[in-house]
């Protein structure tokens, strides 16, 4: 469990950093907080020839609002965020899955860039990524661009960026008042990965559901929309719900994996359950 | 109860003394918990090469290509030795306690022309770190043709092509042991007859998963040989420093005086460190025939897949009982999976399961058979309470018989228990139970924990649909001491300043030896604690000994140390009498001053005495040996006890089926407690590793013997926050061996599973039946609450 040989490169700034990576192309790998990257090269799962290291990229690590939305640097950690007043207040939801996260010692090195570029289809942050319909931007040789949520993940632990690019930022949009969200997981033991998990927001405008998202993790190749079941929610009175309903439509598509944890049929059926659990909340929030 | 003395040297039975039964601080923590422990990793040699093996990538194969020479020739690589260089070097390998002629399957340190389990290893290189010998490895060019494998599923389906394919071809057959034993009984007529003619037959196949000792630190063993000085050094995170010694002697053909082995620190061991194995032995004959220092670290990885796995097994038991619930008979047929190399011998445990199944049941008539199977797994290897699957299947069958019954669960075990005025018992193996408190632990237990008002608490939330349920299970801790590990010795050795040295056998490798023996020779010497030091896992100090293993310690070690300490008391005694010119019987020694006793101004000092001992020896009478030295090799049964109850409360979420343990409690008898705080430690250690083995932990291989669970993202081992509190009873019954104690290092892991399992089955008995297996994942427990469980 010793990495082959690499390169270490550590940039200062966002514009050195993708000049550095460019020059290897393929052949380097960006490391932020490490708790996936290392694992992996300690294993020899994968090796590269050099390392980019974000850790002194400053200018990477932030939290400021902007223009209706909450925006996120790469390099921020998570533990960071789990704190963020800004958060807590705007993008309530995001802090909430970050408990999740493995153990806390974890969210003190991982960052939620690295959470999100890595793209475990387990993990919490894409799927609140992708429940929100975030905004990601990142930064390649040519410039910067965005990739709205729904085009980010072309696989599991795939993201669309390219080799040469560095994820910079997430743009969370706030959602109008009268939403509630809400993260339901089921973990084998505190602080795993989900074996199955979703995120859930509405906004209910009159009693009646405005707006609704439902993202699933641990479901599939990436993390899920579902989104027959959200336009079934949308128009619906939110207090006379059959949530178990719900939840069973949320999951009629899916076809997640099976592996030494759980089966397919498992993970199904408590997602299902869980939405039920997530949507619950969210609506009671939602009236508060 | 009183107590039987022993012959060697004259001892009173006091439970509770100035050190003895307190809950002394542990002395080994200042070091431990700061971060200041001293593991092998701390101590590697400058000079030495680092070890990594090639390991096997497939479970079954015939080895096609095997080129070393890229490998060889990089920078900074020494060597790379194969089956073909270091196999030739073994002259024999076989663990002590086995003997040289039981049976076992053919040993080799590497393989060579076919591979029989996914890593096992094939070639070892030795580079200057680590990096660069697992650089190295990628250079190596292997081919192996793969070929079916033996393999047995987690659900205990034991492969059907069995002797087809054979995982050792020169063993003849995939069976590697089978009980009874040549020449005994092949089976009980009065219990066949029991079985035929009782009210009711209860009968039940249970399984076990494969599941392991997860030690801290993995292994690791350096060792050095220096033609010079003719000598192998050797340093290794061991429980049995002697044993490490043995087969390396003997695997090399040097004599035990050319080899010296200690030990370090050892974080963690559970078993896997008391046997020495291939890879072990494969650094010792790389460093003899390279004539260097070698050193290999056990990496997380190789600790998973190859480092000794346990449990993998089958128990079924049959058991009769009258219409009252009176047990009439039992009948036990347990099926390991041994893998393909066990660690000891063919590895399995059924002989001492078989020895063990009664419990602490009066169970009338009896019969067990057995057999363990090869596979092309890694091989089994002890984990302690290796043969637990009696207490296992036995307290899960209890429960099942008194729910089939009508029977409160914890009334049919009162009705069958083995009751205070029944001992001396003599169990249908012929084990003589003599102090043993089974009926008092459960009451205990059951009055911690609540019983009755828990069924009500259980009745009201099954209202409000919640799912509760208690687990009860009970047992006897047997602590095999056979052959020499019954016969441990320490050595108290007092020199000019009036301070103990104690020297023993044993290899603490988180058991509080350090403490806990300090005590007991503090108290007999009556000096103070801090002028105790245990020196322990060093061939070149220690008496021969067998380690730590087994629940002996307290025991065997225990018990030495006792009766060397009175030894060396008496010897204290006879010399300040001289000084004092008084008869010994009148002295008495405390706090590092004998005095003549109802005269404290007739005093000397213990230092004083020291020092006339040795320099002031023409002083003494002329038949006395001069100096301040006593030992004792004690003389243990070979097979002693403790027992206790386990009992556990769990609710479960009826949407995902996880399981969240509420309550947990253990009612002991473990005879005089040498340090309480030790023996709850000792018992809470062992619970959360039965919690890991029932809920979390599973080392699974597919179908075709290819490792699953190759880290700990998918091999879960319950942490901080997966453990209940756990609450300890206990009730205190001396044993009759020296200082009172008994065995029980091993039974927080030897009976919480059953208490979890049965508290799960309690509270899933309105849905319907769980199924005999594990590990309990919630798809498991989800599966029963939908309705949708195959059982
Ligand atoms: C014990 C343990 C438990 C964990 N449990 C969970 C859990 O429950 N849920 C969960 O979601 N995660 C969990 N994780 C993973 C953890 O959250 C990681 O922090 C996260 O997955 C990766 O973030 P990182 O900052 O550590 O990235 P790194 O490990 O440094 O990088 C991960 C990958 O992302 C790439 N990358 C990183 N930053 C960027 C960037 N700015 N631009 C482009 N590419 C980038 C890297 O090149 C690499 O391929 C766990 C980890 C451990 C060790």
């Amino acid at each position: 469990m010793k990495p082959a040989p690499f390169t270490y490169e550590a940039p200062t700034t966002l514009g050195e950093a993708v000049d550095v990576l460019g020059r290897y192309g393929d052949e380097a790998k960006v490391l932020a907080g490490g708790q996936s990257l290392v694992p992996v090269l300690a294993l020899r799962l994968a090796r590269f020839e050099a390392l980019v290291d974000l850790n002194r990229v400053d200018e990477l690590a932030y939290v400021r609002e902007d223009d209706g939305a909450v925006v996120i640097g790469a390099m921020t950690r998570q533990a960071t965020v789990e704190a963020d007043p800004l958060v807590a207040r705007s993008v309530p939801v995001l802090a909430e899955a970050t408990r999740l996260i493995g153990h806390f010692q974890i969210r003190n090195r991982g960052t939620l860039g690295g959470s999100i570029a890595h793209g475990d289809p387990a993990a919490e942050y894409p799927a609140v990524v992708t429940a929100l319909d975030a905004t990601v931007t990142v930064a390649g040789p040519d410039g910067q661009r965005q990739i709205a949520a729904p085009d980010l993940y072309d696989g599991p632990m795939t993201s669309t960026l390219s080799d040469d690019e560095i994820l910079a930022a997430v743009s969370f949009p706030v959602w109008d008042p009268g939403s509630g969200f809400a993260v339901r997981e089921m973990a084998r033991r505190e602080g795993d990965f989900a074996t199955a998990g979703t995120v859930v927001g509405v906004t209910v405008t009159d009693g009646r559901i405005s707006r609704a998202a439902i993202s699933l993790f641990g479901m599939g190749p990436v993390p899920l929309r579902a989104r027959a079941a959200e336009s079934e929610l949308v128009g619906a009175d939110a207090s006379g719900l059959d949530l178990a309903e719900v939840g069973a439509a949320a999951v009629a598509d899916v076809d997640p994996p099976s592996d030494v944890h759980a089966s397919g049929r498992y993970r199904t059926r408590v997602a299902s359950r869980l939405v039920a659990r997530a949507l619950e909340s969210a609506l009671q929030e939602a009236s508060r | 109860m009183t107590a039987v003395q022993d012959g060697a040297a004259p001892q009173t039975h006091s439970g509770v003394g100035r050190f003895l039964g307190q809950s002394v601080k542990r002395r080994e923590d200042a070091r431990l918990v700061t971060g200041h422990g001293r593991y092998i990793e701390d101590v590697l040699w400058p000079d030495a090469w680092h070890v990594a093996f090639l390991r096997s990538p497939v479970a079954r194969g015939r080895i096609t290509t095997l080129d070393v020479s890229a490998a060889a020739a990089l920078p900074g690589v020494r060597a790379v030795l194969t089956g073909a260089d270091l196999n030739p070097l073994a002259k024999s390998f076989w663990q002590t306690a086995m003997g040289k002629d039981s049976p076992q399957p053919p040993r080799r340190l590497l393989a060579t022309d076919d591979v029989r389990y996914a890593g096992e290893p094939i070639a070892m290189v030795l580079a200057e770190n680590r990096y660069v010998a697992e650089d190295a490895l990628e250079l190596i060019d292997l081919d192996v043709d793969a070929q079916p494998a033996v393999v047995s599923d987690h659900r205990g389906r034991w492969g059907a092509a069995r002797d087809e394919e054979l995982v050792h071809p020169e063993y003849g057959s995939n069976v590697a042991s089978t009980l009874p034993y040549p020449g005994m009984p092949t089976e009980n007529p009065a219990l066949e007859e029991v079985l035929s003619s009782a009210p009711h037959v209860f009968e039940e196949r249970f399984h076990q998963h494969r599941y392991i000792c997860v030690p801290m630190e993995t292994r690791g063993l350096q060792a050095r040989w220096s033609p010079d000085r003719d000598l192998l050094e050797i340093v290794s995170s061991t429980q049995n420093v002697h044993e490490v010694r043995s087969m390396a002697a003997r695997l090399l053909g040097l004599s035990e005086v050319q080899v010296q082995a200690r030990a370090e620190d050892v974080g963690g061991a559970f078993g896997l460190k008391c046997f020495v194995d291939k890879e072990e032995l494969a650094v010792a004959a790389a460093a003899y025939s390279q004539q260097c220092a070698v050193a290999w670290i056990e990496d997380r990885n190789e600790n998973l897949v190859a480092g000794g796995h346990s449990r993998t097994e089958d128990l079924t038991v049959t058991m009769a009982t009258d219409a009252d619930g009176t047990i009439l008979g039992i009948k036990g047929h347990h099926v390991e999976d041994v893998g393909a190399y066990p660690t000891y011998g063919v590895g399995g445990n059924a002989g001492l399961a078989m020895m063990m199944l009664p419990g602490p049941y009066d169970v009338g008539q009896y019969f067990y058979s057995a057999e363990a199977t090869f596979s092309n797994t890694c091989g089994m290897t002890p984990y302690r309470g290796p043969f637990l699957m009696e207490t296992v299947a036995r307290e899960q069958l209890i429960d099942i018989a008194a729910a089939e019954l009508g029977i409160d669960p914890l009334e049919f075990r009162r009705r069958n228990m083995i009751t205070t005025e029944q001992l001396p018992f003599t169990t249908p193996m012929g084990l003589v139970l003599e102090t043993i408190t089974p009926i008092q632990t459960l009451d205990q237990a059951a009055e911690i924990i609540g019983y009755e008002d828990f069924r009500r608490e259980q009745a009201a939330a099954r209202e409000q649909g919640r799912i509760l349920g208690i687990g009860f299970a009970s047992y006897i801790e047997g602590s095999p001491a056979f052959g020499a590990a019954g016969a441990e010795q320490v050595t108290v050795r007092m020199d000019m300043q009036g301070k103990a040295l104690v020297f023993m056998g044993s290899g603490s490798h988180g058991q509080s030896v350090e403490t806990t023996m300090a005590q007991v020779v503090a108290e007999e010497l009556g000096i103070d604690i801090d002028d105790v030091r245990i020196i322990q896992g060093d061939t070149t100090s220690a008496p021969y000994g067998t380690g730590t293993a087994g629940s002996r310690t307290a025991t065997t070690f225990g018990g030495a140390a006792r009766i060397a300490g009175q030894k060396l008391r008496e010897k204290i005694l006879a010399v300040a009498a001289v000084a004092l010119e008084a008869s010994p019987d009148d002295l008495e020694v405390a706090d590092g001053v004998v005095s003549v006793k109802g005269t404290p101004g007739a005093a000397v000092t213990v230092e004083q005495v020291a020092a006339m001992a040795y320099a002031g020896h023409t002083m003494l009478p002329p038949e006395m040996e001069p100096g301040l030295e006593a030992k004792h090799r004690i003389r243990n049964p070979p097979l002693m006890f403790s027992n206790a109850c386990h009992a556990a409360i769990v609710e479960i979420d009826r949407d995902t089926g996880a399981v969240e343990i509420k309550r947990y409690v253990v009612s002991e008898d473990c005879g005089n407690m040498i340090n309480p705080m030790v023996v709850e430690g000792q018992i809470t250690g062992g619970v959360v590793q039965g919690i890991g083995g029932v809920f979390y932990e599973h080392f699974v291989y597919d179908g075709d013997g290819n490792p699953l669970t190759t880290t700990f993202l998918d091999y879960l081992l319950p942490t901080a926050a997966d453990v209940p509190d756990i609450e300890i009873g206990h009730v205190v019954t001396p044993s009759n061996t020296p200082g009172g104690f008994k065995p029980m290092g091993e039974g927080g892991a030897i009976c919480s599973p059953p208490a979890l399992i049965n508290a799960v089955r309690d509270a899933l008995a309105p849905f319907g039946r769980l199924p005999n297996v594990q590990p309990l994942t919630p798809e498991v427990v989800l599966d029963v609450i939908d309705g949708t469980a195959a059982v």
